[in-house]
């Protein structure tokens, strides 16, 4: 029997050219390497054969004929991932988990949607149906492109207003048709990284310096931003915007060369998609005071999540959730605190139980084990800043 | 009246159709004549006495990312027949948009499409 998937979004905004298809096409393709299964204890499979050829072959011509990948024009497609740990050589599951793989799916979509008023009647119900399924991810990540940063050089405040400023009026136009009742949404995403796309045109700048340069020259548009993002959501109060900033490059381009292997963040993605909400569903239960079931699907994952990646470390604890029979809001008051103390715990914990997983061959804790620990690694190697606990 | 459909972008502006070819809507006649051929970069295709055709921009201009702007076609009727490869389709079909576009691919905005249709009806 196939293992039951459980699914998350990941939303990614950006304007036409600042390498929305380029990352998509980069990250997939590096998946598919021969070194990368040695080397990671999952694999990445398309769920659609066609879909994962058509990625493989952008990344294969880049690197091969440093051809970029063709621009989407008129549509925009969802791209699903499956993330399904080694399995064979006497692999078992995680003892309390109610799945055994993860799905990523990541929307991609022309990037002048936000900047015009489409064409064709068609192209614009397209649009409306695409944000409102793109909107229904757990983590959003803006791409603040690289190229024209280095265009604005001296005076990025134009470039950061545009940019950010296109997005909220973006939003603000379709919000009518995304709310369609009115009401806001349960589920949106709720954590929204700012992601320095095309990092390699800034070898100065690491995350750290990324960060300040946004909140020295774009503050006033970060909180517009994250008024008008208030305005789709329920419980705005777990809300994050300007707390989480990330470097991405997909590749490294010369003249007539397109050096795909050098990548930075990519390998953040998965983790970034998986383990990040997680971790600020924990955050939020411990600072806001609401019910959990506030906060929609994002407790499901909490709940489930906690289960298998406490589920090795042999507690009390993970026992009492073992027998609870019911996975959902019933479980969230047990789980949630219990991931916000294994992610308080820190890296130790995490290396004891992602150790044990591994020679208990649970390739799925030790999978969602090691994804917690790459967002501390990229923290420290000062790719990632996350909003401190 | 020229039986054309064309979608392009200019340097700010992003893809559109600038030429609907007599239909309220193109996208669907569009993406039929695309099927199966949706990343090329050049392709001139003929099916159901239709023409696919997609070129890179002659003059080398390029978008606000510096790619080449591509200009994809779908040509039937008369003109259609004359096409049997892209250097027929940039012969042949370039001429009628070439002037109007140089006019409008600078612009900070999209230009609006019955324009473009009443300057090439017009020219």
């Amino acid at each position: 029997m196939a293992p039951k998937v459980k699914e998350q979004n990941i939303a990614v905004f950006g304007e036409s050219g600042s390498g929305k298809t380029v990352l998509l096409s980069s990250f997939y393709g590096a998946t598919q390497e021969p070194s990368f299964l040695s080397s990671n204890l999952y694999q990445v499979l398309a769920d659609d054969t066609s879909q994962g050829l058509r990625l493989h072959a952008n990344y294969l011509k880049m690197s091969k004929a440093a051809q970029v990948p063709p621009t989407n024009r008129f549509d925009a497609v969802p791209y699903s991932f499956t993330i399904r740990p080694k399995d064979g050589d006497g692999a078992a599951a995680a003892p309390s988990s109610s799945f055994g793989a993860l799905r990523l799916v990541w929307h991609d979509y022309p990037g002048q949607w936000f900047e015009q008023d489409p064409s064709s009647d068609e192209v614009s119900r397209r649009r409306v149906e695409t944000f409102t399924k793109l909107l229904k991810s757990d983590v959003a990540l803006v791409l603040v492109d690289g190229q024209k940063l280095l265009d604005y050089a001296g005076e990025e405040e134009k470039y950061f207003r545009m940019m950010l400023g296109g997005l909220r009026v973006g939003l603000e136009k379709l919000k009518d048709d995304i709310l369609a009742d009115g009401k806001p949404l349960e589920e949106f995403p709720r954590i929204w990284i700012l992601a320095l796309s095309k990092a390699d045109l800034h070898p100065e700048l690491d995350v750290q310096g990324f960060k300040d340069l946004l909140v020295e020259k774009a503050a006033g548009d970060i909180v517009m931003l994250q008024q008008t993002l208030k305005g789709f959501v329920q419980a705005p109060e777990a809300l994050s915007l300007g707390e989480d900033f990330m470097l991405l490059s997909s590749a490294k381009f010369e003249p007539g060369k397109i050096e795909v292997t050098e990548r930075v963040g990519l390998d953040l993605i998965l983790p970034v998609a998986t383990m990040l909400p997680l971790e600020r569903v924990a955050q939020w239960a411990e600072k806001v005071d609401m019910p959990l079931r506030m906060l929609g699907g994002l407790v499901d994952h909490a709940n489930e999540f906690a289960v298998v990646l406490t589920g090795a470390a042999g507690t009390l604890l993970t026992k009492v959730l073992s027998k609870v029979p019911k996975v959902g809001p019933v479980l969230a008051p047990l789980a949630v605190p219990a991931l916000a103390e294994l992610i308080k715990s820190g890296g130790a914990k995490l290396e004891e139980i992602h150790a044990q997983a591994l020679a208990n061959r649970d390739y799925l804790t030790a999978t969602l084990t090691q994804f917690r620990l790459d967002l501390d690694r990229g923290v420290k190697d000062r790719l990632l800043v996350k909003s401190p606990w | 009246m020229v039986d054309l459909i064309w979608a392009t972008r200019g340097r700010s502006w992003g893809f559109r159709f600038l030429l609907f070819g007599g239909y309220s809507d193109p996208l669907s006649a569009y993406e039929r004549a695309f099927a199966g051929i949706e990343d090329d970069v050049e392709v001139s295709r003929r099916a159901e006495e239709r023409v696919a055709l997609r070129f890179l921009d002659p003059l080398n201009r390029v978008d606000a990312a510096g790619r080449i702007i591509p200009h994809d076609f779908v040509v039937w009727g008369p003109l259609a027949d004359d096409i049997h490869s892209v250097e027929d389709g940039i012969q042949k079909v370039w001429p009628l948009v070439v002037d109007v576009y140089a006019r409008v691919w600078m612009n900070e905005k999209a230009p609006v499409a019955k324009e473009i249709q009443s300057a090439i009806d017009t020219a």
